[in-house]
């Protein structure tokens, strides 16, 4: 890195893209609430709305391009996520695994749409919202069909072990459970949308900078360019597997205290 | 199918937070007694806790 | 550049259970293509196998950030 920064002596130096990139300013004024994310986790909203709307408007039995696009990802969350994981008791989940993976999709996808060029998940707090939502839903869920205190009897207690042999294996069911099952969930995501981000400025702000180096480094520019444009389409996927992963771990999580096997 | 996915995150699961549990425990002895090893051992011990448990619950058919 | 060699080294530390995982899904996929009724014995094994290797791997993560 040090030798490229030499080579390319015009200017200043390179400043690679650091996490104070992810640090966007307010559009609107001095207000803190109108930075980029949030008007872009408010955007995507009314776009799902908008585009679930037209597709279910005018249902009919031979269905139009639009519709159908609706229905096979509604038909792909109800079937391969929610029936397959969570069993008969399924359709009581339905709308809030699609409501998470139609917004957790949009908000990646929208690291890689032009102009808006800015994964929504990239800031921190966004995950952290969306898992303790997972978290109050999946406890409430298995506290309501179990009780108080099986439900916890079953977290804390294996059966088949030696009393003492407790003391060491209680402590890490219940961090399991309430802590390192959300905070996974949201770093996941978060970590997956930052460093896929922090990738792509790399490559595109590194063949900028080459361009405007001396000539041999201008030849090597295209091939950086060329690898960020490939990298887009790796993006394209990890967007998509990452906000399969979280609707997917949720429905595990929601069938795992559903059932009482433990 | 969707088992065997379920198996895997929580092993992962219980693999990082039997590490954090009683790493953290030991690593809080340590500052408290000023002692040193203590943070190996509970790593240690939280790994072997936590492979336990992931025999216990997956490995005995 | 500034950093920590820490991180480089659980890069390094990462690099075996990143192949043992991979060794051992690999033989588990052939096995029960091979012999589908053999899943339920290879099963924990299979998950054995993967707990080991993703211990060490979780035992770099965590040294990486502690010592």
């Amino acid at each position: 890195m040090r030798s490229l920064v030499r080579l390319s002596a015009e200017g200043e130096g390179f400043v690679p893209p650091s996490s104070n990139d992810f640090n966007l300013p307010p559009i609107f004024g001095d207000n803190a609430f109108t930075t980029k994310p949030i008007v872009m986790v408010f955007f995507s909203v009314i776009l799902i709305s908008i585009f679930f709307i037209a597709a279910s408007r005018k249902a009919a039995v031979v269905p139009s391009k639009l519709q159908f696009a609706g229905e096979s990802i509604y038909a792909f969350v109800r079937n391969d996520l929610a029936r397959d994981v969570i069993g008969h008791e399924f359709m009581r989940f339905v709308p809030y695994l699609f409501t998470l993976f139609t917004f957790i999709l949009t908000n990646n996808l929208f690291g890689i749409v032009p102009l808006l060029q800015f994964p929504t998940m990239s800031r921190v707090s966004f995950p952290y919202v969306l898992a303790v939502f997972t978290f109050v839903v999946f406890h409430y869920v298995g506290i309501r069909k179990q009780g108080l205190g099986k439900y916890l009897k079953d977290i804390m207690f294996m059966p088949g072990v030696p009393k003492p042999v407790y003391i060491l294996l209680t402590p890490i069911e219940l961090a399991t459970f309430f802590l390192v099952r959300p905070l996974t969930l949201s770093l996941r995501l978060f970590a997956n949308m930052f460093a896929g981000h922090l990738l792509l400025l790399v490559f595109i702000m590194g063949g900028d900078h080459l361009l405007k180096g001396v000539i041999g480094l201008k030849l090597v520019s295209p091939f950086a360019f060329a690898f960020g444009i490939g990298l887009t389409f790796f993006e394209f996927m990890v967007q998509c597997l990452q906000a399969y992963i979280f609707t997917l771990l949720t429905a595990l999580y929601i069938a795992g205290a559903l059932a009482d096997e433990h | 199918m969707k088992g065997e996915e379920n198996a895997l995150w929580s092993i992962f699961g219980y693999l990082l937070s039997g590490l954090i549990f009683w790493g953290g425990v030991g690593w809080g002895l340590d500052r408290w007694l000023g002692t040193s090893y203590l943070l190996l051992v509970g790593l240690l011990l939280g790994m072997g806790a936590s492979l336990y448990l992931v025999w216990l619950r997956f490995g005995r058919e | 550049m500034t950093g920590t060699l820490n991180l480089v080294g659980y890069g390094l530390s990462a690099i075996g259970p990143a192949i043992a995982t991979g060794m051992i899904f690999a033989a588990y996929i052939s096995g029960v293509a091979r012999q589908p009724e053999a899943r339920s014995v290879l099963q924990p094994i299979a998950f054995l196998g993967f707990a080991l290797a993703e211990a060490l791997a979780l035992f770099g993560l965590v040294l990486a950030f502690v010592l």
